[in-house]
């Protein structure tokens, strides 16, 4: 029993930067959505400080993979290796956050760069790798990496307002909230 | 194509009842009625009693064990009906004969043959020059496959064609010492994109990995860059792989040997996910024997 604290004790944000991160993402999520493009933000923090953020890239690059998910990662390499760190003990120690579930491929990628926290706002019926199709973040998956832990429904309505809203734009390749029955 | 062959049998409550009251088609009606079957469609609700001893005509299906109430509702109290029993029956529609012959046994069935499903098991699917396109083309990936491993890089290739044209789109081998996403089945999905003028990573040091230019007719970009494409892999595509076909809705994919976290068959069926708005065919099997021996050390 008295050993838990030091055993348990796990890499984990505290509300405080829950709230501050996912304020940050909001904000990117809405430019997103002014600017009309998929209304998801994304950040990876470490130290507190950003050192990836993402938007969707697909229509741009024709590259169906381009989720803002894996956009932010990209950049987290790239900050590592600019800093000299790496990449494996910074992913360790830093926390994804999202406004969307991320989907069952960005779910993978998380896994494979070994990320121990992921935030996120609202689910992903459509794609959503972290329970809402298949549940990719605690799977056993011994070769895709490590599984990671969820803290999901940060602002959740508003999240799925914005991608309604986006919808209505007509985007084949964004997400579908969780409001949206096929 | 690998079929469903296990049938998940449900046990099921069942009562006797007495001959010649009714005609089965009324009493089948009237237990629709009563007791609906959704999702067991394949189902009769009736059979013979098999048993020559007993009092009793006919078995019928009333539900689900799981369903049943207990005590049993009053409408089972007819007094001609005999004491319900469990019996074990198919939980899904058989798709080959002798899928549909192991069901009849637990229970009468019926039975629509999938042509493509028992096709495939004679493997009669493909014809002989069909077969040699498939083994050219994953000729052609087990190739790169070697390329990589010559550059210490896990010795896994891939390569994505058009099956219209013959044409070959990408070529790639899997570059994740360099970056953990750059899988195989990833980078020929962005060599694909770069033969459409896009793409967002340079493979300048991997000579291998290699893509053609394709015409697009009116020079817009199709909204889905794999669309009637088929990939052929020397490993099953992992998660991270599979969902990328999905996003790319790639046309089909052949793979040579099955992986441990394999998401086409050994730990997911992705490309049969019900829940995804893409679902496609998966062949494996090809070249495995090449495929195989792409793991072992030189
Ligand atoms: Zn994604
Ligand atoms: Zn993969």
């Amino acid at each position: 029993m008295g050993t838990e604290g030091v055993c348990g004790e796990m890499f984990y944000p505290n509300h405080e930067e829950i709230q501050k991160w996912m304020d940050k993402a909001f904000e990117m999520a809405k430019d997103a959505l002014e600017n009309g493009e998929v209304p998801v933000g994304c950040l990876l923090v470490y130290n507190n400080e950003v050192i990836g953020k993402g938007r969707n890239e697909v229509n741009e690059t024709k590259n169906a993979t381009r989720h803002a998910e894996m956009v932010a990662l990209d950049e987290l390499r790239d900050w590592c290796e600019l800093k000299g760190l790496e990449v494996k003990t910074v992913c360790e120690k830093t926390v994804l956050y999202v406004t969307v579930e991320p989907c069952i491929m960005c779910a993978a990628a998380l896994r494979l760069f070994n990320l121990p926290v992921v935030v996120y706002g609202c689910r992903n019926d459509r794609f959503g790798g972290c329970g809402s199709v298949l549940d990719i973040s605690s799977a056993n998956l011994p070769q895709t990496g490590t599984k990671f832990k969820c803290v999901a429904g940060h602002r959740a309505e508003e999240a799925v307002e914005m991608l309604k809203t986006f919808y209505k734009q007509e985007n084949p390749n964004a997400p579908n909230p969780k409001t949206r029955k096929q | 194509m690998e079929p469903e062959r296990k049938r998940h049998r449900t046990r099921r409550r069942l009562r006797r009842s007495d001959p010649g009251q009714k005609t089965d088609f009324k009493l089948v009606l009237e237990l629709n009625a009563m007791h609906p079957f959704t999702n067991l469609t394949h189902l009769k609700r009736v059979r013979a009693c098999r048993s020559k001893d007993s009092p009793h005509a006919l078995e019928i299906l009333i539900c689900l064990v799981k369903d049943a109430t207990s005590p049993l509702n009053n409408d089972f109290s007819n007094a001609a009906l005999g004491e319900p029993f469990v019996v074990k029956i198919p939980s899904r529609p058989p798709l080959t004969r002798p899928q549909f012959e192991l069901a009849s046994k637990h229970w009468p069935t019926s039975f629509h043959e999938d042509k493509l499903v028992s096709t495939a098991l004679r493997g009669e699917l493909f014809n002989a020059k069909q077969k040699a396109k498939m083994q050219e083309y994953m000729m052609l990936a087990v190739d790169a496959a070697k390329e990589g491993k010559k550059l210490g890089l896990k010795a896994i290739g891939a390569v994505i064609v058009d099956p219209n044209s013959d044409k070959i789109i990408a070529k790639s081998h899997d570059c994740s010492q360099n970056h953990p996403l750059q899988h195989a089945v990833m980078v020929c999905i962005d060599l694909v994109a770069q033969s459409q003028g896009g793409g967002c990573y340079s493979y300048e040091k991997y000579t291998s990995c290699q893509f053609n230019f394709v015409d697009l007719n009116n020079g817009a970009s199709q909204p889905y860059i794999c669309t009637g494409y088929d990939l052929y892999v020397t490993k099953e595509p992992c998660v991270l792989c599979a969902m990328a076909l999905v996003h790319s809705r790639i046309g089909r994919v052949f793979y040579g040997t099955d992986s441990e976290d394999g998401a086409m068959g050994t730990k997911f069926k992705i490309h049969a996910q019900k829940d995804l708005n893409h679902r496609f065919e998966v062949f494996k099997g090809v070249l495995v024997g090449l495929c195989k021996e792409l793991d072992k050390e030189e």
